[in-house]
């Protein structure tokens, strides 16, 4: 009976694994392949050949590399504290009741649904040195005061932070959101009893309680912006300087712009395995969180 | 009830042979596929591929459109042609490609099709990029080479002839600035972005300094040679941020171009296409007052301008190469040319077309081109050059936007890995 249950449960189960074999782990094997090989397009002459982790040894010496990963570090660190941090303010407030809260919640959803490519053109219109929207609000007519903010290193990278935090913001507010949700309204009416004031209330109820939901964000937050790409190649191309060249779009740009695919797979190979690394640390602090709040 | 049965035979007999008739017409005409990218004005290229149609009944041209970009519609070329992908017939080919695709084998060989006489009717810098080790692999169909724009009405104001060398544009320029008292008026606007167009502008200053990235005939690296160090010091110290706006280190050709044609600087550094631009009263601020030459040059050096533009090629995997050579003759023809050139705007690869009557009269400006267009330089010529480009926007893109750059030591580590690309090279035979 046991062995017939099992038979059916694989049964459910084939389709799902299948999809995950065919189009995740599959490219993924092929990428691996790709990265142990000397593949260049525009030489066809060279075979091909198996070069073992030549490829990888190269990484590790390549400065453009090391500041692309430097870049992206940056990119993913501040990206995800402003917008869990901003995320949670957000989901504090339309979780209140007010008139228009459910009007409220959906736009806040704006942003997100916008396709990036789009908002990446329009934040580089807003961030236009002579004709952008951002530099006639801070300075008006005094031209001589604008801003070039994607022509200098610094503030390139941070105009590529502030459309991210702007686009998914809301993304994290909206996972907070449900871990405030399922907070009972009884514990807070006890508190207040209690005569506990707001901060209390949030200190010792809804931090500890929401602390799951604000690792989860985390988790999606951290993940999602390591493969930051759209953002960087519509708004600046990875210039200046290489200011904004995150690891996503140097390898983009050495497989499919200079056909170098063995070392561009190595790359794309190397975000995955940081991307894994910190997926496991994640859950794993996740899992306990989650076990820990219901114990 | 006979009737009846010899009315479907009848019946039966045409639909057989109309079936038959129409499946030996479908098979009449060869059907060719035509890459490219989307033209600016495609009903142009529509109507000679209609004629092409008339005049050859028996081939049928189907156009296929890529990405705009030229650096994304090789992505897309290459990864067909790589795959030996044979519904590919002819494709579009940029200037900078013919070494890389000839190398790789997926460019045809025309040197038997393409007679050297025959060649003899274009610009020699078009067919200079077409060759790669002697052979031809592609039919020049347009051309562009890096022009100066300027201001005439300012120019003529404060009595000032176009400037022939970089620093008397930056003293001019600054001449008129301080005469029209207008904060948003800049001297120079052209392309600074990390992209390919900022390698264009920034060997155009290289080049007129005697200066080089790859010696063409003993393929040394000279980018950190004193003559070449000095112009991009030049470019970082006077240009950006000075004689052009500090955003010019993110402009591409229509954000340059528009400040130009809003009269908001007095020099500008575009393609060709900029003229009709830069003319059109619906668009331009300054119609009618742009006067269009040479690029300046530093004292006691030649101005120089990069070369640019298109080509037809023809796959090596074509399986109708001889109504693919067809077509291509057709669309390089003296009459596609002058065709292009009035409808379109394009500037023709055939000596002769810059003659044509009907091309004098509707663009005089043509010939003031001509003197760019027959010394245009090539970028390095390679079967590499993507990664070389690479290098160069890189080094380039750092070196007048960084923050405090070494350019000495820059150039030095670039001409390194260029050197490392190029050592690659001898593995084609």
């Amino acid at each position: 009976m046991i062995h017939a249950d099992r038979k059916f449960y694989l049964a459910l189960l084939a389709p799902t694994i299948l999809v995950l074999l065919v189009f995740i782990a599959a490219p993924i094997a092929q990428s691996v392949v790709l990265s142990f090989h000397r593949i260049i397009v525009g030489l066809p002459q060279l075979q091909n050949p198996f070069i073992g982790i030549e490829n990888y040894q190269e990484l590790l010496h390549d400065s453009v590399a090391r500041h692309s990963f430097l870049v992206t570090f940056v990119f993913v660190s501040v990206t995800t504290f402003c917008e869990v941090f901003l995320g949670l303010l957000l989901a504090l407030l339309i979780n209140h009741r007010f008139p228009g809260r459910g009007s409220l919640r959906a736009c806040v959803l704006v942003p997100w649904a916008i396709p990036t490519v789009v908002s990446a053109q329009m934040w580089r219109f807003l961030f236009n040195d002579s004709y952008g929207l951002i530099n006639y609000t801070l300075f008006g007519n005094e031209v001589s005061q604008y801003v070039a903010w994607l022509a200098k290193p610094g503030t390139a990278l941070f105009t590529i932070i502030l459309a991210d935090v702007w686009k998914t913001t809301s993304f994290a507010a909206l996972l907070i959101l449900a871990g405030l949700q399922i907070i009972p309204d009884e514990l807070y009416e006890a508190a207040r009893v209690d005569g506990a004031g707001i901060w209390r209330r949030f200190r010792h109820i809804t931090w500890p309680l929401i602390r799951p939901a604000l690792l989860i964000a985390l988790l999606f937050r951290t993940i999602d912006a390591f493969r930051v790409f759209d953002l960087a190649f519509v708004m600046t191309q990875g210039g200046p300087a290489d200011a904004t060249n995150v690891l996503q779009l140097y390898g983009y740009k050495k497989m499919f712009v200079e056909g170098w695919m063995g070392y561009g797979s190595a790359i794309s190979v190397g975000v995955f395995i940081i991307i894994l690394i910190l997926a496991v640390i994640y859950v794993r602090m996740v899992g306990r969180r989650v076990l820990e709040a219901n114990l | 009830m006979k009737d009846l049965k010899i009315k479907v035979g009848v019946f039966v007999a045409v639909l057989f042979m109309l079936l038959v008739a129409q499946t030996l017409a479908a098979e009449e005409p060869q059907t060719i596929v035509f890459l490219t990218w989307k033209p600016n004005q495609p009903e142009v290229w529509d109507s000679l591929i209609e004629q092409f149609h008339r005049e050859n009944p028996q081939i049928r041209v189907k156009v296929q459109v890529g990405p705009h970009s030229s650096t994304e519609y090789h992505a897309v070329v290459t990864q067909r042609l790589k795959n030996k992908d044979p519904s590919v017939d002819v494709f579009f080919m940029d200037v900078i490609w013919p070494p890389e695709f000839a190398s790789a084998g997926w460019a045809l060989d025309l040197t038997s099709r393409f007679s050297k006489d025959e060649q003899k009717a274009f610009l020699s810098p078009t067919i200079k990029a077409n060759t790669y080790r002697g052979n031809i692999y592609g039919v020049p169909c347009y051309l562009g080479a890096g022009l100066f724009y300027y201001r005439r009405d300012l120019l003529d104001k404060y009595k000032f002839d176009p400037p022939r060398s970089w620093t008397e544009m930056l003293s001019q320029g600054q001449a008129i600035v301080e005469g029209e008292r207008d904060p948003t008026l800049h001297i120079f606007s052209a392309q600074f972005k990390q992209y390919e167009g900022l390698v264009c502008n920034v060997l155009e200053f290289i080049w007129s300094h005697g200066g080089n990235v790859v010696d063409p005939e003993s393929r040394s690296v000279l980018l950190d040679s004193t003559d070449s160090v000095e112009a991009v010091t030049f470019v970082r110290e006077k240009i950006i941020g000075k004689a052009a706006p500090r955003g010019a280190v993110n402009y591409e050709e229509p954000e340059s171009l528009e400040l130009f044609i809003q009269g908001r600087a007095v020099f500008h550094r575009n393609w060709p296409y900029a003229w009709a631009v830069a003319n059109d009263p619906e668009k331009s601020r300054v119609a009618t007052k742009v006067g269009v030459g040479v690029l300046p040059a530093f004292e006691g050096h030649n101005p120089a301008s990069t070369l640019g533009g298109w080509q037809f090629a023809i796959s090596r995997w074509s399986q109708h190469p001889d109504a693919a050579w067809e077509f291509v003759k057709f669309m390089t023809s003296s009459h596609s040319q002058t065709r292009l050139a009035l409808d379109g705007g394009l500037a023709p690869t055939r000596v002769r077309t810059y003659d044509d009557p009907q091309v004098k009269e509707k663009m005089p400006h043509l010939k003031s081109f001509l003197p760019a267009f027959k010394t245009a330089r090539p970028r390095p010529m390679s079967p590499l050059y993507p990664m070389i480009s690479s290098e160069l926007q890189r080094f380039f893109s750092q070196a007048i936007a960084g923050s405090r750059p070494d350019i000495q030591n820059l150039a030095k580590a670039t001409s390194a890995r260029i050197e490392k690309i190029l050592l690659m090279e001898p593995a084609i035979k």
